[in-house]
This record gives structure tokens, C-alpha cells and sequence, in this order.
């Protein structure tokens, strides 16, 4: 088994109409056996920018902290709110450092930039940016969120059918899925704010 | 003689041995992707037409699945030699039976026939998972779907092939109204719904899936008997 599949994920975000989701899984695994339902991948990194990591969850938890650490560095020198892309750029440069003993993660980030614009982008375990003007996903059910958003995304999704609509995704990705679900948070970002929800699915 | 089923999904060279040599393998993975949707009076498969062998194309158009003489459908995935002999084997079990029994084999029938011929097979199977589909006895819609080895289930939808992670999660939610509060777990579609399910998912996959596409055949199978379209898929 790879090591991108010890602990399981899903991680999927998706651009609407002036808002954008990030959803993830809860479950934290070791192989066959299920350890914590409430393993929290998606983190906020300013209050537009929310970052999602799929992976091996050692390598997602620290990642989280180093972060956190950057960004409230980058704010002490720069005297501003990092903005999506910038962040971005600095997750993909914090990844490559490491390209020949890398962190086991795959990063999905979604934000709203300074304009209100919505921004998503995924990155693999070496920090390929792969910008997307409609959705990304990430983790063991890649593949069955792939098929999920590719017939469920349209353009232009209101904050509260874009919510729908990712729910869907998530939900029906990791229940086809061993290694993910238990459990799912979905973040809706708006400009006026971030609405927080937790998923009920099934339990296995 | 031990001939291990290659489970790779990407087009990579084979594993080296210990040895330091490569084994040859027996099975050539054609990819591709099929599904089924049963429905109260009818039933809908749906393959593409896309036949591979790694990142080349072999032919854009190549059928995956066979109309049998007793007004079923299969669909076959993964090992297009293997499906295709399967098909045959089954068609020549089909008329052995009309000419034996001066009827038609019914679905159920063919069915068993069809798990007893990959089972028949255990030691050096037919990499195959095929989806059956007709009319049953009680006149309802009905699809089985396979593993190589023969396990078969009479299912509602269900999705083989290199997109079969994409599309099946699809079919669980639009088919089998799963996730969704206050749906009838038990309601089918009707034709106009299961075509339009069956056209999206198959979009989809060709999006996002390097080894569907060209062309999507689609059979429903009615009372009627089998009626057959063609659509086009992106060729890229």
C-alpha cells in the first residue's frame, strides 16, 4: 500500500459565483483501521484563505503548523494579509524544498482574493500547482470525486447550492470509498464570511 | 503454469522478477468503461467505444457490448480478447439451448450460465467483469453485474471499467438516490431519466478519464425488444 494511502482522505474544493467551498473527510486511519472520526485536514490560513490537505496525516499536521508559522511571519514583515495565490506559491516553494525526501500531502487551497474573486488550486506531493477555475479534489477518493464533480459542477453556484453541491460530491465519493468518510466538514467562503457545516453521512 | 491477473491501472512497464527478468504477461488491459441502469420495463448499457493498450490507441470504435440471441445485452470491460471469447461462448450456449428447448433462454437462465462459464474458468480466468442485462421473467428490468470469477448480483446500476471510480458513485447517487433525504430508495428511472444519467456520466468520465471516449453506444433493452444508439464522445 502506498504511503499516500495509509491514513485515507478526501479533500475536494469548488469555485461558485463569488464564493468558493473547500470540503474534507474526518476520518483518520492506520490501513484497515479506523483511529479518530473527527480528524480536522482543512485549516484556516487567513480569513480567505482555507487550506486542505490530503495525505499522510503526521506529514498534514505538521504542515498545518509550519503554515500557520509562515503566514503569520509574512504578515509581520509585510504588514498585510497574505493573499491566495501568494500562499499558494509558498506551499508549492515549502514543498519542493523537500523534493527528494518529500511530505506525503496533497494540498488543496481555496480562497477569495482581495477583489472577491474566487481562487482554488491543488498541488501534488512536490508542490505542481495545478490552478482550476472549477473544481480540484484530492486524497484516497480522488478518482470518485473526480466523477462526482465532473457531472454535479456547473457555473455560478450560489453560496447555498454550491454548499449542495459539494456535500453531494463528498458524500458520495467516500461512501464508495474504505479509506475515507466517517464524517465530513464543508466551508462555504463568501465575502461576507464563512459558513461552517458538518455533514451527516454514513458511519463505515 | 501461474498466470497472475495484472491489476496496474497505468500504462507502466511490467514489474521486473527477482531474476532480473520480465515475465510475460497473458492478459493485455484494453481499458474502457460500461454501465447498466435497470429500470421497471426496461433496461439501459451504456459502453464507450475507446479501445487501448497503454497511452496508444488501438481503434476509436470498437463495440463492448454484444446483443445476445435471447434479446439481452452484455457488456464486458478491462480485457476486450476475453470479453469478446466470452461473448461468443455464451451466444453458442444461447442457441444450444433454443434449438435443444425450442425457446428462447431467459435472463435468469443465462444469468447462472454466465457466472457457471467465468467460475468454469477459476485457475486461468477470463479478465473480465461483465454486466448482463435484459428482461426478466417477472418482466422488470434487470442488470447483473460480475467479478472475473464468476460472484454475480442483480444490481440497479453499476459501473466497470478504468472510469468505474468516477461513474459508480454517480449511479449511487442519481440511480440509487443515496445521500439524499426524503428520497424513495426503491424508485426507478424511466427511459428519458436513465439516458440522460447514463449521457452525463459517461461526459464525465470522458473529462476526466485518459481511456473513455470516441463513442458511446447505449442499449435498452424493453419488451419490445433492443433498441440501439450511437453518440459521440471527445476523441481526446
Amino acid at each position: 500500500m502506498s504511503i499516500m494511502e495509509y491514513n485515507g482522505s478526501a479533500v475536494v474544493a469548488m469555485v461558485g459565483k463569488n464564493c468558493v467551498a473547500i470540503a474534507t473527510d474526518k476520518r483518520l486511519g492506520q490501513r484497515a483501521l479506523t483511529v479518530d472520526m473527527g480528524f480536522e485536514k482543512v485549516a484556516p490560513v487567513t480569513d480567505n484563505i482555507y487550506i486542505g490537505l490530503a495525505g499522510l496525516a503526521t506529514d498534514v499536521m505538521t504542515l498545518h503548523d509550519r503554515f500557520r508559522m509562515r503566514v503569520n511571519l509574512y504578515k509581520h514583515r509585510e504588514e498585510r494579509t497574505i493573499e491566495p495565490k501568494t500562499f499558494s506559491n509558498m506551499v508549492s516553494h515549502m514543498l519542493y524544498e523537500r523534493r527528494f525526501g518529500p511530505y506525503f500531502v496533497e494540498p488543496v487551497i481555496a480562497g477569495l482574493e482581495k477583489n472577491g474573486q474566487p481562487f482554488i488550486c491543488s498541488m501534488d506531493l512536490i508542490g505542481c500547482i495545478n490552478y482550476a477555475d472549477d473544481f480540484v479534489v484530492a486524497g484516497t477518493a480522488a478518482d470518485n470525486l473526480f466523477g462526482m464533480c465532473e457531472s454535479l459542477w456547473e457555473p455560478d453556484l450560489g453560496p447555498e447550492e454550491l454548499f449542495e453541491t459539494v456535500s453531494q460530491a463528498m458524500l458520495n465519493a467516500v461512501d464508495r470509498d474504505s479509506m475515507s468518510g466517517w464524517g465530513a466538514v464543508v466551508h462555504i467562503l463568501t465575502p461576507d464570511g464563512v459558513i461552517t457545516r458538518e455533514l451527516k453521512g454514513r458511519m463505515d | 503454469m501461474d498466470f497472475a491477473m495484472q491489476t496496474q491501472l497505468g500504462p507502466q512497464q511490467e514489474p521486473i522478477s527477482a531474476h532480473g527478468h520480465s515475465h510475460w504477461n497473458p492478459y493485455a488491459n484494453t481499458n474502457g468503461t460500461s454501465l447498466a441502469i435497470a429500470g421497471d420495463d426496461f433496461v439501459l448499457v451504456a459502453s464507450d467505444t475507446r479501445q487501448s493498450d497503454g497511452y496508444s490507441i488501438n481503434t476509436r470504435y470498437d463495440s463492448k457490448a454484444f446483443e445476445l440471441s435471447n434479446s439481452s445485452v452484455l457488456a464486458i470491460s478491462i480485457c476486450s480478447a476475453d470479453g469478446k471469447r466470452l461473448y461468443e461462448v455464451l451466444e453458442q450456449r444461447a442457441q444450444v439451448y433454443y434449438h435443444k428447448h425450442d425457446k428462447h433462454i431467459g435472463t435468469q437462465a443465462l444469468a447462472q450460465l454466465l457466472s457457471n462459464t467465468l467460475y468454469g474458468r477459476r485457475m486461468f480466468p477470463y479478465y473480465v467483469f461483465p454486466i448482463l442485462a435484459g428482461i426478466g421473467s417477472d418482466g422488470r428490468g434487470v442488470a447483473y453485474s460480475y467479478d472475473a470469477l464468476g460472484n454475480m448480483k442483480d444490481v440497479t446500476h453499476i459501473a466497470y471499467g478504468s472510469a468505474s471510480a468516477l461513474v459508480q458513485p454517480f449511479l449511487d447517487n442519481q440511480v440509487g438516490h443515496l445521500n439524499q433525504r426524503g428520497a424513495d430508495l426503491d424508485a426507478r428511472l424511466d427511459r428519458e431519466q436513465a439516458r440522460k444519467v447514463a449521457i452525463d456520466a459517461f461526459t464525465g468520465a470522458t473529462e476526466r478519464d485518459i481511456y473513455t471516449g470516441d463513442w458511446l453506444e447505449i442499449y435498452i433493452v424493453d419488451a419490445n425488444g433492443v433498441h440501439k444508439e450511437v453518440r459521440e464522445l471527445k476523441h481526446d
